[in-house]
Protein backbone atom coordinates (compact mmCIF):
# COMPACT_ATOMS: atom_id res chain seq x y z
CA UNK A 1 0.00 0.00 0.00
CA UNK A 2 2.62 2.11 0.90
CA UNK A 3 4.89 1.42 -1.69
CA UNK A 4 1.94 1.76 -4.27
CA UNK A 5 1.38 5.54 -2.90
CA UNK A 6 5.19 5.89 -2.74
CA UNK A 7 5.04 5.09 -6.60
CA UNK A 8 2.22 7.12 -7.72
CA UNK A 9 3.12 10.46 -6.05
CA UNK A 10 7.20 9.70 -6.68
CA UNK A 11 9.22 13.13 -6.61
CA UNK A 12 7.77 15.72 -8.78
CA UNK A 13 4.27 14.53 -8.59
CA UNK A 14 4.20 14.37 -4.87
CA UNK A 15 3.62 18.60 -4.92
CA UNK A 16 0.15 17.56 -6.51
CA UNK A 17 -0.25 16.24 -2.83
CA UNK A 18 0.60 19.63 -1.59
CA UNK A 19 -1.86 21.65 -4.07
CA UNK A 20 -4.44 19.15 -3.53
CA UNK A 21 -3.94 20.01 0.57
CA UNK A 22 -4.11 24.27 -0.54
CA UNK A 23 -7.40 23.57 -2.31
CA UNK A 24 -8.93 21.76 0.09
CA UNK A 25 -7.54 23.69 3.46
CA UNK A 26 -8.43 27.06 1.79
CA UNK A 27 -12.41 25.51 1.46
CA UNK A 28 -12.68 24.37 4.41
CA UNK A 29 -11.24 27.57 6.04
CA UNK A 30 -13.88 29.54 3.49
CA UNK A 31 -16.51 27.60 5.47
CA UNK A 32 -15.58 28.17 8.67
CA UNK A 33 -14.83 31.97 7.94
CA UNK A 34 -17.71 33.38 8.84
CA UNK A 35 -17.84 31.84 12.23
CA UNK A 36 -14.72 34.48 13.36
CA UNK A 37 -16.47 37.23 11.65
CA UNK A 38 -14.12 36.98 8.88
CA UNK A 39 -15.66 37.62 5.23
CA UNK A 40 -14.63 34.84 3.13
CA UNK A 41 -13.45 37.21 0.21
CA UNK A 42 -11.22 38.81 2.83
CA UNK A 43 -9.95 35.28 3.53
CA UNK A 44 -9.29 34.10 0.16
CA UNK A 45 -7.34 37.29 -1.00
CA UNK A 46 -5.54 37.04 2.51
CA UNK A 47 -4.68 33.67 1.49
CA UNK A 48 -3.72 34.27 -2.35
CA UNK A 49 -2.13 37.57 -1.28
CA UNK A 50 0.33 35.62 0.65
CA UNK A 51 0.87 32.75 -1.67
CA UNK A 52 1.61 35.03 -4.55
CA UNK A 53 4.09 36.97 -1.64
CA UNK A 54 5.93 33.41 -1.12
CA UNK A 55 6.33 32.03 -4.85
CA UNK A 56 7.55 36.03 -5.82
CA UNK A 57 9.33 36.35 -2.34
CA UNK A 58 11.15 32.61 -2.29
CA UNK A 59 12.59 33.26 -5.99
CA UNK A 60 13.58 36.65 -5.64
CA UNK A 61 15.61 36.37 -2.46
CA UNK A 62 17.01 33.26 -3.48
CA UNK A 63 18.02 34.93 -6.55
CA UNK A 64 19.39 38.11 -4.06
CA UNK A 65 21.51 35.61 -1.99
CA UNK A 66 23.13 33.76 -4.84
CA UNK A 67 23.79 37.22 -7.57
CA UNK A 68 27.29 36.35 -8.91
CA UNK A 69 25.36 33.12 -10.14
CA UNK A 70 22.35 34.49 -11.39
CA UNK A 71 24.26 37.23 -13.23
CA UNK A 72 25.73 34.65 -15.07
CA UNK A 73 22.46 33.22 -16.49
CA UNK A 74 19.83 35.99 -15.78
CA UNK A 75 17.19 33.78 -17.72
CA UNK A 76 17.07 31.38 -15.03
CA UNK A 77 15.15 33.53 -12.60
CA UNK A 78 12.25 32.56 -14.35
CA UNK A 79 12.97 29.24 -14.63
CA UNK A 80 10.52 26.32 -13.48
CA UNK A 81 13.39 24.63 -11.31
CA UNK A 82 11.11 24.72 -8.08
CA UNK A 83 14.74 24.20 -6.20
CA UNK A 84 15.90 28.06 -7.01
CA UNK A 85 13.71 28.66 -4.21
CA UNK A 86 14.48 29.49 -0.27
CA UNK A 87 11.81 28.36 1.94
CA UNK A 88 12.31 30.18 4.89
CA UNK A 89 12.86 33.54 3.12
CA UNK A 90 9.61 32.99 1.06
CA UNK A 91 7.57 32.32 4.34
CA UNK A 92 8.57 35.43 5.86
CA UNK A 93 7.65 37.33 2.47
CA UNK A 94 4.16 35.24 2.82
CA UNK A 95 3.84 36.51 6.39
CA UNK A 96 4.89 40.14 5.77
CA UNK A 97 2.36 40.51 2.77
CA UNK A 98 -0.53 39.10 5.04
CA UNK A 99 0.34 41.37 7.74
CA UNK A 100 0.11 44.13 5.72
CA UNK A 101 -2.92 43.18 3.72
CA UNK A 102 -4.48 42.44 7.09
CA UNK A 103 -3.59 45.57 8.72
CA UNK A 104 -4.91 47.33 5.65
CA UNK A 105 -7.96 45.54 5.16
CA UNK A 106 -8.49 45.92 8.99
CA UNK A 107 -9.03 42.26 9.85
CA UNK A 108 -9.05 41.42 13.34
CA UNK A 109 -5.59 39.79 14.05
CA UNK A 110 -6.41 36.54 16.46
CA UNK A 111 -9.81 35.79 14.52
CA UNK A 112 -8.41 36.21 11.14
CA UNK A 113 -5.67 33.60 12.42
CA UNK A 114 -8.56 31.54 13.72
CA UNK A 115 -9.84 31.51 10.54
CA UNK A 116 -6.93 30.90 9.08
CA UNK A 117 -6.23 27.70 11.19
CA UNK A 118 -8.69 24.83 9.15
CA UNK A 119 -6.02 25.86 6.45
CA UNK A 120 -2.78 25.67 8.14
CA UNK A 121 -4.21 21.88 9.86
CA UNK A 122 -4.81 20.64 6.23
CA UNK A 123 -1.86 21.80 4.81
CA UNK A 124 0.03 19.98 7.70
CA UNK A 125 -1.40 16.90 6.64
CA UNK A 126 -0.72 17.78 2.78
CA UNK A 127 2.92 17.97 4.29
CA UNK A 128 2.74 14.81 5.76
CA UNK A 129 1.54 12.56 2.64
CA UNK A 130 4.20 14.37 0.42
CA UNK A 131 7.38 13.83 2.77
CA UNK A 132 5.67 9.96 2.51
CA UNK A 133 5.62 10.12 -1.05
CA UNK A 134 8.94 11.89 -1.61
CA UNK A 135 10.91 9.44 1.29
CA UNK A 136 11.86 12.44 3.21
CA UNK A 137 11.48 13.73 6.76
CA UNK A 138 12.28 9.27 7.27
CA UNK A 139 12.46 7.42 10.23
CA UNK A 140 15.28 6.28 12.46
CA UNK A 141 16.74 2.69 11.97
CA UNK A 142 13.89 0.36 13.90
CA UNK A 143 13.59 -3.51 14.85
CA UNK A 144 9.65 -3.02 15.64
CA UNK A 145 7.43 -4.73 13.97
CA UNK A 146 5.97 -1.82 12.33
CA UNK A 147 9.00 -0.46 10.93
CA UNK A 148 8.87 -0.20 7.20
CA UNK A 149 11.50 -0.14 4.63
CA UNK A 150 12.98 3.05 3.18
CA UNK A 151 16.33 3.78 1.94
CA UNK A 152 18.01 0.34 2.81
CA UNK A 153 16.65 -0.11 6.21
CA UNK A 154 13.95 -1.10 8.38
CA UNK A 155 13.17 2.22 9.73
CA UNK A 156 10.22 3.82 12.13
CA UNK A 157 6.80 5.34 9.59
CA UNK A 158 8.09 8.64 10.88
CA UNK A 159 5.64 10.15 8.15
CA UNK A 160 2.93 8.01 8.96
CA UNK A 161 3.25 9.13 13.03
CA UNK A 162 3.56 12.71 11.27
CA UNK A 163 0.17 11.59 9.46
CA UNK A 164 -1.35 10.51 12.37
CA UNK A 165 -0.66 13.57 14.47
CA UNK A 166 -1.52 15.91 11.78
CA UNK A 167 -5.34 14.02 11.01
CA UNK A 168 -5.84 14.14 15.04
CA UNK A 169 -4.88 17.94 15.65
CA UNK A 170 -7.09 18.62 12.63
CA UNK A 171 -10.15 16.66 14.35
CA UNK A 172 -9.19 18.59 17.16
CA UNK A 173 -9.74 21.88 15.96
CA UNK A 174 -12.32 20.94 13.51
CA UNK A 175 -14.74 19.60 15.64
CA UNK A 176 -13.63 22.20 19.14
CA UNK A 177 -16.41 24.69 20.55
CA UNK A 178 -17.05 27.19 18.92
CA UNK A 179 -17.52 29.68 21.69
CA UNK A 180 -13.71 29.87 23.06
CA UNK A 181 -11.90 33.20 22.96
CA UNK A 182 -10.49 34.73 20.01
CA UNK A 183 -6.95 33.07 19.36
CA UNK A 184 -7.82 29.81 21.42
CA UNK A 185 -8.33 28.11 17.54
CA UNK A 186 -5.02 29.28 16.34
CA UNK A 187 -3.36 28.94 19.64
CA UNK A 188 -4.43 24.91 20.32
CA UNK A 189 -3.35 24.41 17.05
CA UNK A 190 -0.21 25.51 17.35
CA UNK A 191 0.47 24.22 20.97
CA UNK A 192 -0.37 20.89 19.69
CA UNK A 193 1.40 20.62 16.48
CA UNK A 194 4.42 21.77 18.22
CA UNK A 195 3.80 19.13 21.30
CA UNK A 196 3.50 16.97 18.34
CA UNK A 197 7.03 17.54 16.79
CA UNK A 198 8.74 18.02 19.93
CA UNK A 199 7.94 13.71 20.73
CA UNK A 200 7.97 12.73 17.14
CA UNK A 201 11.50 14.14 16.33
CA UNK A 202 12.98 11.38 18.33
CA UNK A 203 12.06 9.06 15.57
CA UNK A 204 13.39 10.65 12.79
CA UNK A 205 16.61 9.77 11.10
CA UNK A 206 17.23 12.94 9.75
CA UNK A 207 17.62 15.50 12.40
CA UNK A 208 19.65 18.61 12.45
CA UNK A 209 21.78 17.96 15.20
CA UNK A 210 23.56 20.79 17.98
CA UNK A 211 25.05 20.96 21.02
CA UNK A 212 26.47 17.08 21.35
CA UNK A 213 23.48 15.50 19.76
CA UNK A 214 20.63 17.31 20.97
CA UNK A 215 17.90 17.61 17.73
CA UNK A 216 17.36 21.31 17.19
CA UNK A 217 13.78 20.77 15.68
CA UNK A 218 12.43 20.13 19.36
CA UNK A 219 14.46 22.81 20.40
CA UNK A 220 12.26 25.36 18.15
CA UNK A 221 9.32 22.91 19.27
CA UNK A 222 9.15 23.64 22.48
CA UNK A 223 9.91 27.44 22.31
CA UNK A 224 6.79 27.12 20.22
CA UNK A 225 4.86 25.27 22.46
CA UNK A 226 5.86 27.93 25.69
CA UNK A 227 4.96 30.76 23.49
CA UNK A 228 1.83 29.07 22.43
CA UNK A 229 0.60 28.20 26.03
CA UNK A 230 2.07 31.70 27.47
CA UNK A 231 -0.11 33.50 24.77
CA UNK A 232 -2.92 31.67 25.63
CA UNK A 233 -2.90 32.52 29.24
CA UNK A 234 -2.34 35.85 28.70
CA UNK A 235 -5.70 35.84 26.11
CA UNK A 236 -7.79 34.09 28.36
CA UNK A 237 -7.27 36.73 30.83
CA UNK A 238 -7.88 39.85 28.52
CA UNK A 239 -10.54 38.29 28.07
CA UNK A 240 -11.96 37.48 31.67
CA UNK A 241 -10.60 41.17 32.69
CA UNK A 242 -13.20 42.60 29.25
CA UNK B 1 -10.34 23.37 33.74
CA UNK B 2 -9.82 25.70 36.33
CA UNK B 3 -7.01 28.47 35.94
CA UNK B 4 -4.43 27.22 38.65
CA UNK B 5 -4.83 23.50 37.32
CA UNK B 6 -4.51 24.62 33.79
CA UNK B 7 -1.20 26.15 34.33
CA UNK B 8 0.09 22.76 36.37
CA UNK B 9 -0.87 20.86 33.01
CA UNK B 10 0.91 23.65 30.95
CA UNK B 11 4.17 23.35 32.95
CA UNK B 12 4.35 19.86 33.42
CA UNK B 13 4.20 19.67 29.67
CA UNK B 14 6.77 22.23 29.33
CA UNK B 15 9.03 20.30 32.28
CA UNK B 16 7.87 16.54 30.21
CA UNK B 17 8.49 18.27 27.07
CA UNK B 18 12.27 19.76 28.22
CA UNK B 19 13.23 15.92 29.22
CA UNK B 20 12.02 14.45 26.50
CA UNK B 21 14.77 16.69 24.32
CA UNK B 22 17.42 15.32 26.54
CA UNK B 23 16.42 11.48 27.11
CA UNK B 24 16.11 11.68 23.20
CA UNK B 25 19.28 13.07 22.00
CA UNK B 26 21.02 11.81 19.50
CA UNK B 27 24.94 10.68 21.03
CA UNK B 28 25.63 8.00 18.64
CA UNK B 29 24.94 10.02 15.46
CA UNK B 30 22.18 7.50 13.67
CA UNK B 31 20.35 10.02 12.03
CA UNK B 32 23.25 11.48 10.03
CA UNK B 33 22.50 8.03 7.64
CA UNK B 34 25.89 9.06 6.18
CA UNK B 35 27.11 5.11 6.22
CA UNK B 36 24.25 3.79 4.27
CA UNK B 37 24.44 3.40 0.97
CA UNK B 38 21.18 4.86 -0.69
CA UNK B 39 19.97 7.62 -3.30
CA UNK B 40 18.70 10.24 -0.80
CA UNK B 41 20.54 13.16 0.64
CA UNK B 42 22.45 12.62 3.34
CA UNK B 43 23.33 9.00 2.61
CA UNK B 44 26.79 7.58 0.88
CA UNK B 45 25.56 7.45 -3.10
CA UNK B 46 25.28 3.68 -4.37
CA UNK B 47 28.70 2.79 -6.00
CA UNK B 48 28.15 1.14 -9.20
CA UNK B 49 31.21 0.50 -12.09
CA UNK B 50 29.67 1.20 -15.42
CA UNK B 51 31.73 1.15 -19.35
CA UNK B 52 31.98 4.38 -21.16
CA UNK B 53 30.88 4.84 -24.74
CA UNK B 54 34.53 4.72 -25.67
CA UNK B 55 34.79 1.15 -23.61
CA UNK B 56 36.51 2.34 -20.43
CA UNK B 57 35.41 1.33 -16.94
CA UNK B 58 34.82 3.77 -14.57
CA UNK B 59 33.69 3.38 -10.78
CA UNK B 60 32.10 5.94 -9.02
CA UNK B 61 33.71 5.03 -5.07
CA UNK B 62 37.31 6.02 -7.18
CA UNK B 63 36.14 8.92 -7.91
CA UNK B 64 36.52 9.67 -4.00
CA UNK B 65 37.58 13.09 -3.36
CA UNK B 66 36.05 14.66 -6.63
CA UNK B 67 32.75 16.49 -6.74
CA UNK B 68 30.44 14.40 -8.70
CA UNK B 69 27.42 14.90 -10.64
CA UNK B 70 25.50 11.24 -11.25
CA UNK B 71 23.24 12.67 -13.91
CA UNK B 72 20.50 9.65 -15.06
CA UNK B 73 19.33 10.08 -18.61
CA UNK B 74 17.50 8.80 -21.71
CA UNK B 75 17.82 9.90 -25.40
CA UNK B 76 13.61 9.83 -25.68
CA UNK B 77 13.40 12.17 -22.58
CA UNK B 78 12.96 15.53 -23.35
CA UNK B 79 14.00 17.48 -20.62
CA UNK B 80 16.81 15.03 -20.41
CA UNK B 81 17.62 16.47 -23.72
CA UNK B 82 17.43 19.96 -23.03
CA UNK B 83 19.58 19.79 -20.06
CA UNK B 84 22.40 18.33 -21.60
CA UNK B 85 24.09 22.14 -23.43
CA UNK B 86 23.69 23.39 -19.56
CA UNK B 87 25.24 20.44 -17.74
CA UNK B 88 28.03 20.77 -20.88
CA UNK B 89 28.71 24.03 -20.24
CA UNK B 90 28.92 23.89 -16.42
CA UNK B 91 31.29 20.91 -16.91
CA UNK B 92 33.72 22.63 -18.70
CA UNK B 93 33.54 26.14 -16.26
CA UNK B 94 33.99 23.64 -12.96
CA UNK B 95 35.97 20.43 -14.10
CA UNK B 96 39.38 22.06 -13.33
CA UNK B 97 38.28 22.51 -9.95
CA UNK B 98 37.86 18.92 -9.22
CA UNK B 99 34.25 18.39 -10.70
CA UNK B 100 33.19 15.60 -13.17
CA UNK B 101 30.15 14.26 -14.42
CA UNK B 102 28.95 10.48 -14.57
CA UNK B 103 25.77 10.89 -17.31
CA UNK B 104 24.36 7.02 -16.95
CA UNK B 105 22.14 6.67 -20.20
CA UNK B 106 19.40 4.33 -19.10
CA UNK B 107 20.30 2.25 -21.93
CA UNK B 108 17.90 -1.11 -20.90
CA UNK B 109 15.19 1.47 -21.65
CA UNK B 110 16.57 3.52 -24.33
CA UNK B 111 18.21 2.74 -28.15
CA UNK B 112 21.74 2.03 -28.31
CA UNK B 113 22.04 2.94 -31.15
CA UNK B 114 20.29 6.35 -30.61
CA UNK B 115 23.32 7.13 -27.87
CA UNK B 116 26.59 7.98 -29.83
CA UNK B 117 24.57 9.70 -32.34
CA UNK B 118 23.17 12.38 -30.00
CA UNK B 119 26.22 12.52 -27.53
CA UNK B 120 28.19 13.66 -31.07
CA UNK B 121 25.27 15.75 -32.05
CA UNK B 122 25.05 17.61 -28.76
CA UNK B 123 29.00 17.52 -28.44
CA UNK B 124 29.18 16.52 -24.94
CA UNK B 125 32.69 16.10 -23.59
CA UNK B 126 31.80 14.44 -20.21
CA UNK B 127 32.13 10.66 -19.17
CA UNK B 128 28.63 8.91 -20.78
CA UNK B 129 27.97 6.09 -18.97
CA UNK B 130 25.78 2.66 -20.10
CA UNK B 131 23.33 1.11 -17.57
CA UNK B 132 22.95 -1.74 -19.87
CA UNK B 133 21.71 -4.41 -16.97
CA UNK B 134 19.39 -1.53 -15.33
CA UNK B 135 21.81 -1.73 -12.27
CA UNK B 136 22.08 1.84 -11.23
CA UNK B 137 18.68 2.53 -12.53
CA UNK B 138 17.54 0.23 -9.41
CA UNK B 139 20.33 1.26 -6.92
CA UNK B 140 19.06 4.88 -7.14
CA UNK B 141 15.78 3.22 -7.26
CA UNK B 142 15.12 5.61 -10.72
CA UNK B 143 11.47 6.56 -10.61
CA UNK B 144 11.44 9.49 -13.09
CA UNK B 145 14.11 10.93 -15.91
CA UNK B 146 15.91 12.97 -15.64
CA UNK B 147 17.34 11.92 -11.65
CA UNK B 148 20.37 14.28 -10.73
CA UNK B 149 22.70 13.68 -7.38
CA UNK B 150 24.93 15.99 -6.40
CA UNK B 151 27.71 14.28 -4.65
CA UNK B 152 30.19 16.02 -2.26
CA UNK B 153 34.09 14.93 -2.21
CA UNK B 154 33.12 12.18 0.65
CA UNK B 155 31.36 10.23 -1.55
CA UNK B 156 27.86 11.14 0.49
CA UNK B 157 25.17 12.76 -1.49
CA UNK B 158 24.55 16.43 -1.00
CA UNK B 159 21.07 16.79 -3.23
CA UNK B 160 18.98 15.47 -5.15
CA UNK B 161 17.04 16.72 -8.07
CA UNK B 162 14.07 14.64 -9.82
CA UNK B 163 12.99 16.04 -13.46
CA UNK B 164 14.16 18.77 -15.71
CA UNK B 165 15.57 20.39 -17.70
CA UNK B 166 17.90 22.08 -14.89
CA UNK B 167 19.06 25.46 -15.16
CA UNK B 168 22.24 27.05 -15.25
CA UNK B 169 21.53 28.60 -12.00
CA UNK B 170 20.59 25.85 -10.48
CA UNK B 171 23.26 23.62 -11.65
CA UNK B 172 25.70 26.49 -10.40
CA UNK B 173 24.17 26.98 -6.85
CA UNK B 174 24.45 22.96 -6.57
CA UNK B 175 28.28 22.08 -7.83
CA UNK B 176 29.47 25.28 -5.93
CA UNK B 177 27.87 23.38 -2.69
CA UNK B 178 29.64 20.54 -3.32
CA UNK B 179 33.21 22.01 -4.55
CA UNK B 180 32.56 23.49 -1.07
Amino acid sequence: MITLFRSLFAPPRHLILLVAALWIGLALAEKRSERQGVSKEALNNLIYYSLFGYILGGRLLYALSNFSIFVQSPRSLFSLNLDLFDPLAALAVAFLVGLVYGSRQKLAFWHTLDALTPFFAILAIGLSLSHLAAGTAFGSPTNLPWGIEMWNAARHPAQLYELLAALLIFGWIWFRKADSPPGAAFLTFTALTAAARLFLEAFRGDSILVFGGLRLAQILAWIALAAALFASESLRRVAKAN
Amino acid sequence: MQQPQRRIVYLIALLAGFAWIFASADRSGVSTSGKIPAPQQGFLAPDFELETTTGESVKLSDLRGQAVLVNLWATWCPPCRAEMQSIEKVYREYKDEGFTILAVNMTRQDDALAVMPFVQEQGLTFPILLDESGEVANAYQLQSLPSSYFIRRDGVINEVVIGGPMSEALLRTRIEDILK
